[in-house]
């Protein structure tokens, strides 16, 4: 034992208080630079926006009048803000549904042991890495009425074309199409994880017992992924709600206002009609049902967890 | 034997439906590589031309020499930025997650707890204020703004916290005995023995910060300040009304840089994205 070591230990149980102490030092010194911050970017952030949301604060504007719930009231009562809300909701449930069954339908094609495999596991997760512009771009000539090609392939079974992106009824799909293929490598990575930690012997057996593939499907494979499709789905509705390059880059919200979605129409107020404080209610309540949702999420796993 | 014999259909079905689906996404990256090299009238025809008749480099080239476009300095932007950022978050969660893991101090829990909690309050919510407030700094502008504002991820802290619990703590005792502190033993045992987790966390920040649209768009106003994403955007305004190829041409330019880096780091990206997800959980 050296000289050093002897002293240190001496002084750790002749100053146990002082070595403790000198713990919670070191433990804030390491804390210190991230929450800085924190406390900058995050909760003063969030507490100026609750603020913001009670005064009528035009950005041009030099007096910023306090005006109580007004901003909510106005919300409301406003119907852009409600046809946001329902154009986000059906996107949403349309890209986590076709997301989940093309990422898992995907993760089993690639789990089988096939050659080949790995390539078409970077292969698929390629447009994941693709940046919502360059999707956004490539998707809006591909869905392109008179000259596209989705038109053209649907033409050869005599379908008249289509107004994929000009259609009220219909640009809300295409959004999801075009997000499903952008999207779905992510869930398929982690459904891909999820399957290998299924037992192989669990197959074996039932293949001895005379159970078919789509019987193995059904009884052994989505039971036990019934965790991870939850993961999937709950974090895929969280991601998506936020959707805002999509109509932003493809249709800047139209036809009409068919497809704005909420973080589209906040950016109109906040950053086109420069209107922050409404745009801080509207901000407010956004957070509000996304924390309800991330709430749903955290029951639904930790309920996971007692099995 | 009858399993050994039920594989091989099965194994068509699976080529199959992997080729189809594979087919589903590259089919929309070729052509637009493909109308990349086409003329405005070739990509304004019916039926739709899949290879150009005429291969050309006018579409590349005037995506490349536009004085309102800047794909050299918008890719610089994004990769200096993003690397800041993605360094930032490191540097600011390893410490933190090493101070939740293995320090006793009074409001460990607690703390902790505050944290996941404000996981559950969505960026948005933090965008005006955080946007007025780059203004005041007059960050505006600068790459401050695309870096500092996103670096307090609590999820990363949450992410590299339970891979630094995971850490057996002998090796760390091994150190004190041979005289490290606390530094030393983040330093020299903690993060050596992570650096998958830390590697893991590095690409899927970096990636989500290299793409992202919103906050880059709201903070940078000149064109020479412009990042990828939102220099695509600007590039589709103003140009696809009258001449799409240089759009797409465009698109694929601005996809190439990343192409490269994954095919070259392919199996460390697939890893690392599938650690991360997996350690969200």
């Amino acid at each position: 034992m050296s000289a050093n070591q002897r002293a240190r230990l001496t002084a750790a149980s002749r100053f146990s208080i002082s070595l403790k102490t000198r713990e919670i030092l070191a433990a804030y010194t390491f804390l210190a630079p991230f929450m800085v911050f924190f406390l900058i970017f995050v909760v003063r952030a969030v507490v100026e926006a609750v603020r913001m949301s009670f005064y009528d604060w035009h950005i041009l504007r030099p007096s910023r009048p306090y005006i109580g719930i007004e901003n909510y009231i106005e919300l409301i009562n406003d119907n852009v803000w409600w046809i946001a809300l329902q154009n986000t909701i059906v996107f949403t449930a349309l890209t986590v549904v076709g997301t989940t069954i093309v990422a898992l339908a995907a993760a089993v094609a690639v789990t089988r042991p096939i050659r080949g495999q790995n390539f078409f596991r970077v292969l698929l997760y390629t447009p994941s890495l693709l940046s919502v512009g360059a999707v956004g771009l490539i998707w809006v000539w591909l869905l392109n009425t008179q000259f596209g090609i989705v038109n053209y392939g649907l033409s050869f079974v005599g379908a008249r074309p289509v107004n994929w992106l000009g259609d009220p009824g219909l640009v809300i799909p295409s959004l999801s199409l075009t997000s499903i293929w952008w999207g779905f490598g992510f869930p398929m990575l982690i459904f891909i994880a999820g399957l290998q930690g299924i037992p192989e012997q669990l197959y074996e057996a039932a293949r001895i017992d005379g159970g078919s593939s789509a019987d193995l499907f059904w009884h052994i494979t989505l039971p036990l992924l019934r965790p991870t499709i939850l993961f999937v789905t709950v974090t895929g509705v969280i991601s998506h709600f936020q959707v805002y390059g999509q109509p932003f880059i493809m249709t800047n919200g139209g036809p009409g206002r068919s497809s704005y979605s909420l973080i589209f129409y906040l950016y109109q107020i906040a950053w086109t009609a420069f209107r922050m404080g409404y745009g801080a209610a509207v901000a407010v309540c956004i957070a509000v049902i996304m924390a309800a949702l991330t709430s749903v999420q955290f029951l639904v796993l930790s309920r996971r967890i007692e099995y | 034997m009858k399993p050994e014999r039920s594989i091989l259909p099965q194994h068509t079905i699976t080529y199959v439906f992997l080729t189809l689906l594979g087919l589903f996404v590259v089919f929309p990256m070729l052509i637009a590589v493909s109308q990349s090299f086409m003329t405005n009238q070739e990509v304004n025809r019916w039926p739709p031309q899949i290879i150009p008749v005429e291969p050309t480099l006018a579409s590349i080239n005037a995506v490349l020499t536009q004085q309102d476009l800047r794909l050299d300095l918008w890719l610089r932007n994004s990769l200096i930025a993003a690397t800041g950022y993605t360094a930032a978050v490191l540097l600011l969660c390893a410490p933190a997650a090493f101070a939740f893991a293995r320090l006793k101090f009074p409001g460990n829990n607690l703390l902790f707890g505050f944290l996941l909690i404000t996981i559950m309050i969505p960026s948005q919510v933090t965008l005006i204020p955080n946007y007025l407030l780059m203004r005041d700094l007059q960050w505006l502008d600068t790459f401050n703004a695309l870096v500092f504002p996103g670096a307090a991820n609590v999820f990363g802290v949450f992410l590299l916290r339970q891979f630094f619990i995971q850490v057996p703590t002998d090796l760390e005792e091994a150190a004190v005995l041979d005289g490290a502190g606390y530094f030393g033993r983040f330093w020299h045992v903690i993060l050596p023995l992570s650096r998958n987790a830390l590697t893991a966390l590095g690409i899927f920040v970096f990636l989500f910060h290299y793409n992202d649209l919103f906050w880059p768009f709201i903070v940078t106003n000149s064109l020479e300040t412009r990042t990828l994403p939102v220099g695509l955007a600007i590039l589709n305004s103003s140009y696809a009304g009258q001449y799409r190829p240089m759009v797409l041409s465009g698109a694929v330019l601005s996809s190439i840089p990343i192409l490269i880096v994954y095919i070259i780091f392919q199996r460390q990206i697939i890893q690392g994205i599938t650690l991360t997800g997996m350690g969200g959980r």
